[in-house]
């Protein structure tokens, strides 16, 4: 598979994204203007529920103040209220995923331990969890006032049993606002299962704790959309002769690379030799292949298409 | 099998090269999964194909191109062959003397998703009927909506249901307030379908009189209004109307500014169905095709316009129908939609697109209408339901995925199997009956690419269940769904690469004798007469599958001897001699004595033993 920027972390990349929170009947009141600069704090957009059976479209509740969630700079207001932002940040993509999009502060879970007392997390918050989420955790999660988690995996059984929903019919939707779902947005990185969280994608989340990001679940499968997280690079970062990334997707020599499928999904290496002519595997199919240099050091034979970029 | 004249040809693509001089042609298949590019040319003056290149689809982001997969594969092309074919991103055209280059580039298409066309008006179970048969040759889905006040009558069910708790009441009255609730799950449904079109069908004939179009177009307004506001944007549905004429102008003045109506003639009986395949074809082009990303690049590689892969996959199988005089029965399992196509020599034929059934983004929907039972019957292993379950949304979300474990393996191709059968359970409801077919003509990655020929043999056997005597051929090349488009432009390259090379994987005939076979004893006695004289008898078992040595391009006189209650085509117990030769194959002359309908034993671990010894037997 290729991410739909190219990689699935992308350290430096200049995005634009509407800041809509998504939900069916909203219609959301511009708080600000194209041109203007926005903090991810900062008040955008005012969200309310319009009674779509009544002539006038009125509202029917309270309006919702919806912050930014990126820092940048205003680009246009959509017909529907949503404001679209061009920031310069770090994006996390998932392979699957669940959840309106939502803004919150960075948080990295911790383990619970006999003789730590427990975690404050800051009600409103992104909780990164790098081991596989279970049923349990996520029902605790859903009454700690977060608003999203990122998690590297978790079993499809305990997903649905936490969403109510069948998730093969989930990704075969073209939106989810007509679906109820828990009120706690998802994104696991390295999608069903139990693979624990890369490094790579680790230490990028830790280095922007404390930071405020933009998080949306949703995932469907045709047309191709997977969950992401936006990170608003710091002043710091982008000062001087700032360039975005331009991730490279192809499968080259040396590249770092994924294997989506099969015994060793979800372990990482790089090309070390494309292979000229067709390789045979157990299955005895055969197809164009390359040797992988795993993490481990061992060497593996793996097809084309069971390899997607991650990296340089 | 029920005689049904072709429904629609769809766009026939135009070019302006000279087809006769064209000695290299390009021809790409565009598909959700996948891209496949062949090269044809003149070897000793016929059209043979020359070398061929596959690559991921480059229709998603990032790519979001449908054209650089298109020159992914070339490239792959260009590595085999030495040639180039491209230079600064642009096809060298034509072929040069150097050997670069080539003189026609055509391309077929089934990317995107169905196009989704919700049924309005007076819609009858029947006209529901008919609205599917108008597309069940198109890469599109019809969901019918019918009128309010046609449900109130009578004439059709309601999509509202009684609140939880209360008890259904069969007559219960159509007060205002039962009547507004279905207006409120009708309106429910189109945000649910978020359709591309609208079929406005229905006379006014029923007690609701014209009520129901005035209703339809009721819907597509409120829907619109809804839509709009929402987006902000000036959306006019596509909306085509096969109702009462009288109410065509009216229909059109109360959808100004809402919907653009196509008026086609009335829909009332299977005689209709070609306009409204037509307008649904002409609409797909429009809304799906044309939307594709990246295609307007292809515009700047082929002059041609792009064909619907349906389209150039019935012309070639009508073909064969009627070049060798045979019923034929092509089955395509893409990764997002199942072909099933069905021509007769007289000029019959049946089409169906079970879209959102395949192997790759469409493997959900097979899990969910075939159900965990009816799948891994067909496994030799066991399997847990959340196994099953993780590896079906896995591959979703990565449809180009290649198996590379004999489980993977068998997992993809018994959901193939099932995707073949709902596929047929489709053509059931829609009133055919069973199709003896002289030829069974596969191709789609999970078949063209089974790793064992008998693998793709076992896979057919399996779900279509012939009976009587059957010839089974293996697309190997990906060739069969391309021949059509090259057909369009070149239509001698393309019989002789038909003749050549697209059906050049003959897997072999097989016997399938059906009825009353007695349990533990031989079914069917095999007498085969080989052209050197050696005779060889065989006597298969009721339960078992036996093949019967049969090379490709060997040929034998068969004669058959069935049990007295078995049938193999001529009435039970009655003994067949084939008056021409058969031909053998690369699996070998297949009897399959199992029976049919295939049972399976109740015991696991017996199922499992049973499944293995058919694999073997056959060597898949």
């Amino acid at each position: 598979m290729t991410y739909p920027q190219g990689w699935p972390v992308v350290p430096r990349l200049l995005v634009r994204r509407e800041r809509w929170p998504g939900g069916y009947g909203m219609r959301g009141t511009a708080l600000v203007y194209p041109g203007q600069e926005v903090e991810p704090h900062q008040p955008v957009m005012r969200l309310e529920r319009i009674d779509l059976r009544a002539r006038s479209g009125s509202p029917a509740s309270s309006p919702i103040i919806v912050p930014a969630g990126l820092r940048g700079r205003v680009i246009e207001i959509t017909r529907r209220g949503g404001v679209i932002i061009e920031s310069r940040a770090a994006l996390i993509q998932g392979s699957i995923g669940v959840g309106n999009q939502v803004a919150g502060v960075l948080t990295i879970w911790q383990a619970p331990l006999p003789n730590r007392p427990p975690q404050q997390i800051p009600p409103g918050a992104i909780l990164v969890v790098p081991v596989p989420l279970t049923f349990a955790m996520l029902r605790q999660m859903l009454t700690s006032g977060i608003v999203g988690v990122v998690a590297s995996s978790i079993a499809a059984r305990d997903l649905e049993g936490f969403l109510g929903a069948d998730l093969i019919t989930l990704m075969s939707s073209v939106n989810h606002d007509l679906i109820r779902l828990p009120p706690l947005t998802l994104l696991f990185t390295e999608g069903l299962g139990e693979l624990p969280m890369p490094e790579y994608t680790l230490n990028l989340l830790k280095r922007y704790v404390g930071n405020v990001a933009l998080l949306s679940g949703f995932t469907s499968v045709m047309p191709r959309r997977l969950p992401e997280l936006l990170i608003s690079l710091p002043h710091e970062e982008t000062q001087g002769n700032w360039q975005p990334l331009t991730p490279d997707p192809e499968l080259r020599l040396g590249s770092l690379v994924r294997i989506s499928a099969g015994e060793h999904r979800g372990q990482v290496g790089r090309i070390e030799y494309f292979f000229m002519h067709q390789q045979a595997f157990l299955s005895n199919v055969t197809a164009r292949a390359a040797r992988v240099r795993l993490e481990d050091g061992s060497g593996l034979v793996v097809p084309l298409a069971n390899l997607e970029r991650i990296a340089e | 099998m029920q005689t049904e004249s072709y429904l629609g040809e769809g766009q026939r693509p135009t070019s302006n090269a000279n087809s006769d001089a064209a000695s290299s042609i390009l021809v790409a298949d565009c598909g959700n999964a996948f891209t496949k590019v062949s090269l044809l040319g003149l070897v000793e003056g016929q059209y043979r194909l020359m070398a061929r290149g596959e690559t991921p689809s480059t229709i998603a982001p990032p790519h979001a191109d449908v054209t650089k997969g298109i020159l992914q594969a070339i490239g792959e092309i260009e590595t085999i062959t030495g040639r180039h074919f491209v230079s600064n991103g642009r096809l060298i055209s034509p072929e040069q003397p150097t050997g670069d280059g080539v003189d026609l580039f055509v391309a077929n298409m089934s990317v995107g998703g169905p196009l989704r066309i919700v049924v309005l008006g007076a819609v009858s179970p029947e006209l529901e009927n008919l609205a599917a048969q108008a597309v069940s040759g198109l890469y599109a889905e019809t969901y019918a909506i019918p009128a309010p006040s046609y449900i109130a009558a009578g004439q059709a069910k309601p999509l509202s249901t009684v609140p939880r708790g209360a008890t259904p009441i069969p007559n219960a009255p159509w007060t205002q307030e039962r009547l507004a609730l279905e207006w409120e799950r009708q309106l429910e449904r189109m945000r649910e379908l978020q359709p591309q079109a609208a079929l406005i069908v229905g006379l006014t004939d029923s007690p609701a009189g014209a009520t129901p179009l005035q209703e339809a177009c009721q819907l597509i307004i409120n829907a619109v209004k809804e839509l709009n506001s929402q987006s902000g944007e000036q959306f006019r549905l596509p909306v085509v109307y096969a109702g009462a004429p009288q109410f065509v102008e009216a229909v059109r003045r109360l959808l100004n500014g809402y919907g653009e109506v196509t008026r086609v003639e009335t829909l009332v009986s299977p005689a209709q169905l070609g306009p409204t395949s037509m307008a649904a074809m002409a609409l797909y082009e429009r809304e799906i095709v044309q939307r594709s990303p990246g295609y307007e690049n292809l515009h700047s590689l082929t002059r041609s316009t792009p064909v619907a892969t349906t389209s150039s996959l019935s012309s070639l199988v009508r073909f064969l129908a009627q070049h060798y005089a045979m019923n034929v029965t092509a089955v395509d399992v893409g990764a997002s939609a199942t072909t099933l196509m069905m021509a007769g020599e007289r000029g019959e034929f049946i089409p169906l697109v079970n879209t959102g059934v395949g192997v790759g983004q469409g493997l959900g929907s097979i899990l969910q209408q075939a159900g965990f039972a009816r799948i891994t019957r067909w496994l030799p292993f066991s399997i847990t339901e959340e196994e099953l379950r993780e590896y079906v949304m896995n591959h979703m979300l990565h449809p180009e995925i290649i198996p590379t474990g004999h489980r993977e393996l068998q997992l993809a191709q018994a959901f193939a199997r099932e995707a073949i059968i709902l596929g047929l359970e489709v053509l059931q409801k829609q009133g055919y009956g069973a199709f003896d077919a002289d030829l069974v003509l596969a191709t789609g990655g999970v078949l063209s690419h089974a790793p064992k020929f008998g693998q793709a043999a076992l896979m057919l056997l399996d779900a279509l269940q012939p009976r009587g005597v059957t010839s089974l051929v293996l697309d190997r090349t990906g060739l069969i769904s391309q021949l059509g488009a090259v057909a369009t432009v070149a239509p001698i390259a393309a019989v002789q690469v038909n003749e050549n090379d697209a059906v050049m994987h003959r897997l072999g005939t097989c016997v399938v004798p059906f009825g009353e076979l007695p349990p533990g004893q031989t079914a069917i006695r095999v007498g085969v007469e080989y052209s050197n004289g050696r005779q060889v008898t065989a006597e298969v078992m009721t339960g078992s599958i036996e093949i019967i040595p049969l090379r490709l391009n060997e040929q034998a006189l068969l004669t058959l001897y069935p049990a007295p209650t078995v049938d193999v085509g001529l009435g039970p117990g009655e003994r067949a001699r084939a008056a021409e030769e058969i031909d053998g194959g690369l699996v070998g002359l297949i009897i399959d004595a199992r029976g049919r309908p295939l049972a399976f034993p109740k015991n696991e671990t017996e199922r499992q033993a049973r499944i293995m010894q058919w694999m073997q037997v056959i060597g898949a």
